[in-house]
């Protein structure tokens, strides 16, 4: 199955382990993923607010890029599906905006493409191979191993591209964590906010807020929390050691990027997953 | 006949020593809501609860609370037939179910929440139009239940952060999204509202009874604003701009040196521990890659400049 793949920034910088892991984890479930490697940063939340038409152009010029192969486009990151999506919606709705964005891309030599799809890894799992390939891909089914889904916001809200009205209804990882063969526990963070988007100002809400969901989770049994944004492994996992501090308690729980755990079950070690990228170490008792 | 279970939250400060949990069994009626629920149990079970409402048709704002964990108007919400009743968070309790909306309405007095005109009054009729109010209209809707305040992590460390919560500034930008203002709203979003400090979780949006799109349509607006006004306290969003602008993609240590400066170097440790995890590799930043896109994204930065809409 071929895709177009929005690696995003972060699986090229601060989570090399992402990207990597993916790098693996993708032939092995069929997907073949065609790199869109001069595609920009889709905004974040940072140029959404200071500059719309910016945006729209930066994300329509990496839907017209993916139309332009003719294939659905995967994303690795919770923001940047949002953004794109985003990006989607309000040029559906405004033909006037539309037509000076696809003006702007018609200089650069690009059509925007409304009708590409924008799928998540975790949707490709789930609904492009399937939980009946996955079963049939499955090596080693990860008995034993207790996990907490960490969503991330982007992936589950705001309600009109998800359709949660309650976004604690998601349950998508917690079913792919059981065809895994994993054990999902429930704890008080499953559906909240990590704090990233302030972080790099200060770590001060994140440490805050995700301190308390890292500390339930471990206190609810987890071995580790599996997120699919790399964003939120970035506060999860590389602030631990300040929700600690902040906790006075000691933390150590492993978070894995979602191939992370795919990629253990279809039979890959640990070193092939660049699990030792991790700020806090990840030993699963797995090789 | 079947049972509506309420487990409601019972605290009167100047009586209670602690807060404590009350189970009410309510006999279920058809299409009963929350708020009928507290009816029947202020009627006939214990009086003396508290708990507040007005209009009892979703427009008054009053009795928003809390039903297991979700904030929500007991007018407009059908009864479960399991319910945790709780009072609204971030804001002072006092008692059972009543809030004080006393300092919501001081924010509003110190942001200042009243139509500014810069132009006198151009008399009757005001020459405006549907159109020029669009951006405001979302705004209008807010009933000020406070569900948003509540719903907000932000402000769950006593609000501490600096950040005013999404209820002051729905208020804020009905009069900043409206083009008969002349006053510097983003300039109050900014230092008064402390609105960098937003975290874009969309819990707010979730959970407004009249579905305000509080991010992208309050929030970010306001964002704009208060960058062009205040850009001394958006130099995140400046850096961020700058990196992509010469690179086409972000780097976040590029990008947490540019926003802090030498702040960023404050933790050393930490540092070193994600440089020998292999977490960070500042010769990436030092040494950036060629984008293959850095060409089409720069001319999109060019083209879009003048255009901070």
């Amino acid at each position: 199955m071929k895709l177009a793949y929005y690696p995003g920034c972060s699986s090229q910088s601060t989570c090399l382990e992402l990207g990597a892991s993916m790098a693996q984890v993708a032939p092995r479930l069929g997907l073949d993923l065609i790199a869109l490697e001069s595609a920009s940063c889709t905004g974040s939340r940072e140029i959404r607010s200071a500059n719309r038409d910016l945006f729209l152009a930066l994300n329509a010029r990496i839907l017209a890029q993916a139309g332009a192969l003719d294939l659905p486009l995967m994303t690795v990151c919770n923001t940047c599906t949002l953004n794109l999506l985003d990006t989607r919606k309000a040029l559906a709705e405004d033909s006037e905006t539309r037509s000076r964005i696809g003006d702007v891309l018609g200089e650069l030599g690009l059509v925007y493409r409304p009708e590409v799809e924008i799928d998540h890894f975790l949707w490709v799992l789930l609904e492009r191979v399937g939980a009946g390939r996955l079963r049939e891909l499955i090596v080693r089914p990860l008995s034993g191993l207790k996990v907490a889904a960490f969503y991330g916001c982007h992936l589950i809200r705001p309600q009109h591209h998800y359709g949660f009205a309650d976004a604690r209804e998601a349950h998508m990882i917690e079913d792919l964590a059981d065809i895994l063969g994993c054990e999902s526990i429930d704890y008080i963070g499953r559906t909240e906010c990590c704090g990233f988007h302030t972080s790099a100002e200060s770590e001060k809400v994140a440490v805050g807020l995700a301190g308390r969901y890292v500390r339930s989770a471990s206190e609810c049994g987890a071995h580790t929390l599996v997120t699919p944004c790399p964003l939120c492994h970035t506060v999860l996992d590389a602030f631990q050691g300040q929700m600690s501090e902040q906790l006075k308690t000691n933390l150590d729980l492993p978070v894995l990027h979602l191939p992370q755990l795919v990629g253990l079950a279809l039979g890959l070690k640990p070193a092939d997953l660049e699990l030792s990228r991790h700020a806090v170490a990840v030993e699963l008792g797995i090789d | 006949m079947d049972i509506v279970r309420a487990k409601v939250f019972r605290f009167d400060p100047e009586v209670d020593h602690a807060p404590r949990f009350e189970t009410f069994e309510v006999p279920y009626v058809p299409q009963m809501r929350v708020l009928d629920v507290l009816d029947y149990i202020h009627e006939t079970l214990a009086q003396d609860i508290g708990y507040r409402w007005f209009c009892g048709v979703q427009k008054c704002g009053c009795c928003a609370l809390r039903v297991n964990g979700r904030e929500l108007l007991a007018c407009w919400e059908p009864a479960q037939v399991d319910m945790v009743i709780e009072p609204l968070k971030h804001v002072p309790l006092v008692r059972d179910l009543v809030v004080d909306r006393g300092p919501f309405e001081d924010d509003l007095m110190r942001l200042e929440t009243w139509l500014q005109r810069s132009k006198p009054h151009p008399g009757f009729p005001e020459p405006l139009f549907h159109r020029a109010m669009v951006p405001a209209i979302e705004a209008l809707k807010c009933l000020a239940c406070l569900a948003c305040q509540s719903a907000c992590p932000v402000l769950e460390d006593d609000g501490n952060t600096g950040f005013i919560g999404p209820a002051p500034l729905v208020q804020l930008a009905q009069f900043a999204l409206d083009p008969r203002d002349g006053a510097d709203r983003g300039r109050t979003a900014a230092i008064e509202g402390g609105i960098f400090q937003c975290i874009s979780c969309y819990k707010c949006q979730e959970v407004c009874p009249t579905e305000i799109p509080l991010v992208d349509g309050i929030i970010e607006p306001l964002k704009r604003k208060a960058i062009a006004s205040a850009p001394e306290k958006a130099a995140h969003t400046r850096a961020f701009l700058d990196i992509v602008e010469e690179r086409g993609y972000i780097d976040p240590v590029q990008l947490v040196l540019k926003t802090r400066g030498l702040a960023a170097l404050t933790r050393p440790g930490w540092a070193l521990r994600l440089l020998l995890r292999r977490k960070v590799d500042p010769r990436k930043s030092v040494f950036p890659k060629r984008h293959k896109g850095v060409a089409q994204v720069r001319k999109l930065f060019e083209k879009m400049r003048g255009r901070r809409s």
